[in-house]
């Protein structure tokens, strides 16, 4: 006891001197205007979900409440970590000023040269052109396989012109001007100087691309004028060159050729006869990292003959050579239906294929015999590709013309999708049919009743409306995430933010536990997922790969049918499509991609930066996570004038509590407590969990002799690490929050958790680190005590014998269940490592732990 | 069918759109408006069985719109929306006998009840 108070004392005063009372209270601070903003988050979301009448009122006042509420949240996380993270607010001031540019209709000018993919906001197409800004989209809304790619930007473009003095020479052009004006044009464009600053630009762009993918690829460089696959797709008027070496000069040779394609004979009549404006027409270009191909290809989403169904051409190598119509290509008709099927297919004699040369550029050759008439695509991935485009054709809300690549590992990328526009004549005629035949029916918006079988009726909370159908995929733990097949429904224990990873491409969400204010709950209404939180026990009624149709009515009222009901389907989001075509709503609601959207997901990853955050949601997200950070090490500090009271428990735990407010029940001069009269509600669980019947084993476990050196050695190692290990055995609590160190033989956990009635709010970050045998058995340990983690829904992170594992954004009753098992696996693992000689111990352990059979 | 027309004044072109759009779904004969000027025009050349008005505008404001309304035509019903309730419009409003009375944003399917209770009494 005395020992502790040493060591107690050896720690007043945090080293940047805040004590820990004010520290605690900055922090719920921080949690209290969080949730102000998350709140408001939602609301938005829902009111722009096409349910309501808004306007611009709602939408300015809303805000004005979101920015304040943010701001807020800023100025209590400032004080907190004593401003740690001040660039934090320039972030908030670049977010904040795109908003409330869009909100004024401006469109934002940049004065950047190049822009990555992942940086191009969605009202960026005035500068990086249409087909980058429709490939960007692809890869950051839906997160699909657009290959690492920047765009050269319209002001690069201004600037060049300029700077070369070529703007004259532009101006004089017009629809009459004789071919040989046009190429001296481009002979002067080609002999041009690239101006300095777009040199560096490019050069960094270039060193940037290099450390991603490596020294080794080679780049397409296209085309991507204004209005370029945008209202019309400008097919074939413009220049691309491909397989270009990574080198400055390489580059900009192929940027001069692009942008002096601008000027061809066919492209000046073709802009005229549209009506552009020649002389004001700006070229943006895309530098893309060539697919080594394996086989490549052509999509039409819809067949211009037939609405149901999408064309697939597929040949060997690039597929330029199906663009130029010089190969007798492979023919797929895929039905669009959920599960998309091939109704027809011809597999054409492919003489000749267009290969990427070693050293840079293209040469075309011929068809090896032995594949020349194979087909060169399996039916998985005509089925794939077909989905992939199923999915951009209802993301951009019209049939797409797709260029895609597979390479040798056979994954599939995305090199362009542009409007089909043979097609949309047809299509408004279709939908205009559809909106009369609508019109003569009031009871669009409830579906036919139905004898399907039911396999579940109004359980749980419904999140967002709609109708959805799709093989049920359980998740049993969270890096199965990335194995989740497109249009599944997605089937899981807990709620996750995670899961937005998937979300753009799942059709459904169904969970067991859950609540409506989670991040997962704004985030599906966000991306408008039909889902359900809360139902119970979906995991145990869905089967793994089962067929299902979900519908969700405007109340809440929930059917969950076996089976795919294509009647059904068609009252999917009816009302929100229509919404959609609204021009007006579409740029309204575009406002919520700055705000709603979570990219900084798992607090484990890289990106968990503040360069990561582009949301508002983003930045409340980083605010949250770094607030635990600082309280769980500053937690140790500051504490003068607190008596420690010791735990009095069955087990000898050597627990003292220091209790900030509400942790414990007893008279104010008592010194130890006991299990009953702790009331703070994450300590109770712990060692609720602890005492558990079985779980501490009191018997020590017999070291090896190696492992007993080892243990001698680490010694020092130990003693003499950081503060965050030397208060071992300490409990801080308040009623909500708990941080306790503890120390069992060589190793060390560290706990801090909030579990409140605000999901939002709660929190648990578990430390585990050390051990007294040597490296390998303690990382089986750390191995063991991350598959048990997962399992539960941590987010983890191990190096060594260290292991982090977070978790947050859990109701507090499943919380108070998960700090239970934890405690449990605190007194499991104490000797653990010295059991687990081989790598069949730790599945073994693993399991009996789940089974709660926790014989050693 | 006899198909009920409905008149929207709103000087928030997105609240048109979104309101023509969701009530035409219902089988209503809609014809949105910018300004209540040329909207009170329209009511003279033709019955409409509802009018659905925002509160503040510019120039005839709803007030205005459900005074003239229910003057001259009383069989028809103003649903009143504003951004800017408090306790006086409301109460003001319900003196100049609106049917009904929303803050905005307005929920789409509360919109329709209350057009569909108004238009049962009608029958």
């Amino acid at each position: 006891m005395i020992k502790v108070i040493e060591d107690l004392k050896s720690l007043f005063g945090h080293k940047r001197g805040l004590p820990f009372n004010v520290l605690f209270e900055r922090f719920k601070d921080v949690l209290k205007n969080n949730t102000r903003a998350l709140e408001i988050i939602t609301d938005m979301g829902e009111k722009l979900s096409g349910d309501y009448l808004f306007d611009i009122n709602y939408i300015k006042g809303a805000y004005s409440e979101l920015t304040a509420a943010v701001k807020d949240s800023l100025q209590g996380f400032d004080m907190l970590t004593q401003n740690s993270y001040s660039q934090l607010h320039e972030t908030f001031n670049r977010i904040d000023g795109q908003i409330r540019g869009a909100l004024n209709g401006r469109i934002q000018s940049t004065d950047e040269m190049v822009i990555f993919y992942e940086n191009i906001p969605w009202d960026k197409y005035p500068v990086v052109g249409g087909k980058n800004a429709n490939l960007s989209e692809l890869k950051n809304y839906l997160k699909l396989n657009v290959p690492e790619a920047f765009s050269v930007t319209t002001h690069a473009f201004d600037e060049f012109i300029k700077h070369n003095n070529l703007q004259e020479s532009i101006n004089a052009i017009d629809v009459n001007t004789a071919e040989s004006k046009l190429k001296e044009l481009q002979d002067s464009i080609i002999n041009s100087e690239i101006l300095p600053d777009l040199e560096i630009a490019i050069g960094k762009a270039l060193e940037e691309i290099r450390k991603r993918c490596g020294g080794d690829c080679f780049l397409a460089v296209r085309s991507s004028a204004e209005e370029e696959d945008r209202e019309f797709s400008f097919a074939g008027q413009f220049e691309t060159v491909l397989n270009v070496p990574l080198e400055g000069g390489a580059v900009e040779e192929a940027y001069k050729k692009v942008i002096a394609s601008l000027f061809s004979e066919k492209a000046v009549i073709y802009m005229k006869q549209l009506g552009y404006d020649i002389s004001n027409f700006k070229m943006a270009v895309g530098c893309m990292v060539m697919v080594d191909a394996v086989s490549s290809g052509i999509i039409y989403s819809t067949n211009p003959h037939r609405d149901d169904a999408m064309i697939i051409n597929a040949t060997w190598g690039l597929g330029r050579s199906i663009v130029e119509g010089e190969v007798d290509a492979d023919f797929y008709a895929v039905r669009k239906v959920l599960t998309p099927e091939i109704i027809d297919e011809k597999t054409g004699r492919k003489e000749s294929m267009i290969i990427n040369q070693k050293d840079g550029g293209t040469k075309k050759v011929k068809t090896p015999d032995a594949i020349r008439d194979k087909p060169c695509l399996s039916e998985e991935q005509v089925l794939e590709l077909a989905r992939l485009a199923m999915l951009t054709e209802k993301h951009f809300r019209g049939p797409q013309d797709i260029e895609w690549a597979i390479d040798k590992g056979g994954r599939i990328s995305i090199l362009q999708s542009r409007p089909l526009k043979v097609v949309e004549t047809r299509d408004v005629i279709a939908r205009s049919e559809a909106t009369k035949q609508s019109l003569q029916s009031t009871e669009i918006a409830s579906p036919p009743s139905r004898n399907d079988k039911v396999l579940m009726k109004d359980k749980g909370i419904a999140i967002q409306k709609g109708v959805a159908a799709g093989r049920v995929f359980i998740l049993k733990q969270a890096d199965e995430l990335d194995r989740v097949p497109k249009a599944a429904v997605l089937v899981s224990k807990h709620d996750s933010s995670n899961f937005v990873k998937v979300m753009p491409y799942i059709s459904a969400i169904v969970t067991d536990t859950g609540t409506p204010t989670s991040h997962m709950a704004s985030l599906c209404r966000e991306f408008r997922i039909p889902t359900i939180v809360n139902t119970g026990n979906a995991t145990g009624i869905l089967k793994h790969g089962q067929e299902i149709t979900l519908y969700i009515d405007d109340d809440g009222k929930n059917v969950i049918y076996e089976g795919i009901i294509g009647e059904l389907l068609e009252y999917a989001d009816l009302t929100f499509r229509r919404m959609e075509d609204i021009y007006e709503f579409r740029k309204k609601r575009y406002i919520l991609r700055y705000i709603s959207p979570l990219n900084l997901v798992d607090p484990m990853m890289d990106s968990f930066t503040i360069e990561g955050c582009k949301t508002m949601h983003d930045i409340l997200r980083f605010i949250h996570e770094k607030a635990v950070t600082e309280l769980v090490e500053g937690a140790r500090y500051g504490l003068k004038g607190r008596h420690p009271v010791k735990l009095d428990l069955p087990i000898p735990t050597g627990i003292v509590v220091i209790d900030i407010g509400g942790g414990l029940d007893i008279k104010p001069d008592k010194r130890n407590a006991t299990y009953e009269e702790i009331t703070s509600i994450p300590l109770r669980a712990i060692i609720k969990g602890m005492l558990h019947p079985g779980v501490w084993h009191s018997d020590p476990i017999p070291l090896k002799v190696g492992d007993f050196f080892t243990s001698m050695m680490r010694m020092d190692d130990i003693v003499s690490g950081s503060a965050n290990f030397s208060s071992q055995h300490i409990a801080i609590a308040s009623k909500e929050y708990l941080n306790m160190g503890l120390r069992f033989g060589y190793h060390f956990n560290l706990i801090d958790s909030y579990c409140s009635e605000n999901q939002r709010n709660n929190h648990i970050y578990f430390r585990f680190a050390g051990g007294a045998t040597d490296i390998t058995k303690r990382s089986r340990r750390i191995q063991l005590i991350a598959d048990i983690l997962k399992e539960y829904g941590f987010s983890i992170k191990t190096k060594g014998d260290l292991i982090i594992a977070r978790l947050a954004n859990i109701g507090r009753d499943e919380m108070v269940n998960i700090l239970d098992q934890l405690g449990r696996l605190i007194a499991y693992t104490r000797q653990m490592d010295a059991l687990l000689h081989d790598d069949s111990a730790v599945k073994r352990y693993t399991e009996n732990f789940l089974e709660e059979n926790y014989k050693l | 069918m006899n198909q009920y027309r409905v008149m929207v004044i709103d000087d928030e072109k997105i609240v048109c759109d979104m309101a023509k759009m969701s009530l035409e779904q219902e089988g209503y004969i809609v014809e949105t408006f910018l300004n209540a000027e040329p909207a009170l025009a329209r009511l003279k050349e033709g019955r409409f069985d509802v009018v659905v008005t925002d509160y503040k505008m510019k120039g005839i404001d709803g007030m205005d719109v459900l005074r003239t309304v229910k003057n001259l035509y009383p069989e028809t019903d103003v649903i009143m929306i504003t951004a800017f309730a408090n306790l006086d419009t409301a109460i003001e409003a319900l003196r100049g006998k609106v049917h009904d009375f929303f803050p905005k944003p307005v929920k789409i399917k509360e919109l329709k009840t209350s057009i569909q209770r108004a238009l049962s009494k009608k029958k």
